[in-house]
């Protein structure tokens, strides 16, 4: 006789191509039936050795390195290396320079958090507004390569400033390009908020209680969806943040919405930061040469990068190249915290859930 | 937001992709692209080659002078070099046509030669820099020219003798 026995639970593989976004997440899913039991996280495919490469480059060619970690934060993590080597050095930045350092931080800001709510309209399938928010981006993109001269690595920052200035064209060509992205953004949150098709996808899905957050230590837009206020901008301002109106905005919802929603009232907020900027720009220099002297010594330097805190530690000898390089990235405690999310979660809401967290694979894994 | 707005305004508007390759594409004017060298305002102190993180830059000395490559299949686009450069030897074109066939792989660089000649003054091989902007502040056309054609040593001893003139 056969015997008919079913097992009641399967082990299915996710990823480790196309997850969410295009880098390789790899989870081991267990589920009963369409629901999710138990989740295994796989990292390492993306693994360059990137922390090796940097102790065997020079400061000047980390800026560049690093930039190129990921495309997303490309911004932040040479602007958290340059901050970490001038407390080091005791350099002192220019106030224009600061500015400046504020206004490429914000740009990437805006661009990053339209990109995340873009493909989490394609993974809910409603395809024609995810070509309408990738659209809304592409004014950010286009900004950045006007002013920048790349779309996604920028090249702002060099040690002790900024490499980049800001003539009146370039001021001018923001304006009109904050003028234009302002009620597309809006507009965007507006259609997020009440939209039924996005809803009935992402309220209450992939549930991250406040207590589970403070437990896996997330920061970010993960952080202030579960009703956690923190954003290094207010905690530990830098560059001219606490001349700045930065609006932390906090929800309690604790869903895939929940975090959707905060990205983009941080858009806006963004928008209204850089235009701050603009106004309050002051004159003068915007580097010394961006090649100080950095003696021997370590530091640690916090900024808020799109998906959260960006953490580096730096520690330099008397050779040019440093000692140790090492970062903490936000998607680190982020990416955890999905066993959490996925837990009694749909297999069909795996996708909408790995985006919600903004993951940032290739800064993770370097 | 209202969809049958957005349609007539895209149908209307649209489309947004550029034509390219049947049309040129528009490009920003600070666009950071292929690097361009050049071996009349270099002074040879090799900054470049030591902050670029590609390696893409490589300087060889050899019988015509101080030979100066950029491979092109290795940079990066930074601008680094154009950044820290003294003399704005160096810098980025709004060029970003890159595409080659398989065989062209080795002719994409930048080549720029600082030729070597003998030292008027003692007759000894030297390059052909340009004179260090710091250095020769105040100086008559004609003061630069003859500066630049000397080897090192005859450059200090040339400054040396100016200063007690």
């Amino acid at each position: 006789m056969t015997d008919h026995t079913v097992a009641c639970s399967y082990k299915i593989p996710v990823g480790p191509l196309h997850v969410a976004l295009e880098e390789p997440m790899y989870f081991r899913v267990a589920v009963k039936g369409e629901t999710i039991e138990t989740v295994e996280l796989n990292a390492g495919h993306v693994h360059r050795g990137v922390e090796y490469l940097a102790t065997k480059r020079t400061l000047l060619q980390n800026m560049i390195l690093t930039e190129r970690i990921c495309s997303l934060c490309s911004n932040s993590h040479p602007e958290a290396l340059a901050m970490a080597a001038e407390t080091i050095g005791a350099v002192e930045v220019p106030e224009r320079a600061q500015y400046l350092r504020v206004i490429a931080g914000e740009v990437k800001r805006v661009a990053s958090h339209l990109f995340n709510v873009g493909i989490l309209a394609h993974l809910v399938g409603y395809e024609a507004l995810f070509m309408h928010a990738m659209q809304v981006r592409e004014v950010a993109q286009d900004l950045k390569e006007a002013v920048y001269g790349n779309r996604m690595d920028l090249g702002a920052h060099c040690l002790g400033g900024t490499r980049c200035d800001m003539d009146d064209e370039a001021i001018t060509y923001m304006r009109s390009a904050l003028d234009k992205l302002e009620p597309d953004v809006r507009e965007l949150e507006k259609t997020y908020r009440t939209n039924g098709s996005i809803l009935r996808r992402t309220r209450g899905i992939g549930i991250l209680s406040h207590a589970d957050a403070i437990a896996c230590g997330v920061v970010g837009p993960v952080a202030r969806a579960s009703g956690i206020q923190y954003d290094v901008r207010t905690a530990a301002p830098y560059h001219v943040y606490d001349r700045l109106p930065v609006n932390v905005p906090v929800l309690d919802g604790c869903d895939v919405w929940s975090r959707a929603m905060i990205r983009l009232s941080e858009a806006v907020n963004s928008i209204e930061i850089l235009r701050v900027c603009l106004d309050q720009l002051p004159e003068g220099p915007i580097n010394d040469g961006g090649d100080p002297y950095i003696p021997p010594g370590q530091a640690i330097a916090r900024t808020e990068a799109p998906r959260g805190e960006l953490v580096y530690y730096l520690k330099t000898n008397d050779n040019p190249e440093p000692e140790r390089l090492k970062w903490r990235v936000p998607s680190y405690p982020n990416w955890d915290a999905l066993t959490f999310m996925l837990k009694e979660a749909k297999v069909a809401d795996i996708a909408i859930i790995v985006n919600s967290i903004d993951p940032c694979i290739s800064c993770t894994e370097r | 937001m209202n969809f049958l707005q957005l349609f007539a305004h895209n149908l209307t508007q649209g489309p947004f992709t550029d034509p390219f390759p049947f049309q040129p594409a528009p490009t920003a004017k600070r666009f950071r692209g292929k690097i361009e060298f050049d071996p009349e305002t270099c002074e040879g102190c090799r900054k470049c080659e030591k902050v670029c993180p590609a390696g893409a830059i490589r300087f060889t000395k050899t019988d015509k002078g101080l030979e100066f490559d950029c491979w092109h299949d290795s940079c990066v686009f930074c601008g680094n070099c154009e950044f820290h450069c003294p003399t704005n030897a160096i810098h980025q074109t709004q060029d970003w046509h890159l595409a080659h066939v398989q065989q062209d792989k080795y002719s994409m660089v930048a080549h720029g030669v600082i030729p070597s000649h003998e030292c008027p003054s003692c007759g000894k091989p030297a390059l052909f820099t340009a004179a260090p902007a710091n250095k020769v502040k105040g100086f008559s056309e004609a003061e630069i020219a003859e500066f630049r054609a000397l080897c090192p040593k005859c450059r200090g001893k040339y400054l040396r003798d100016r200063k007690s003139r």
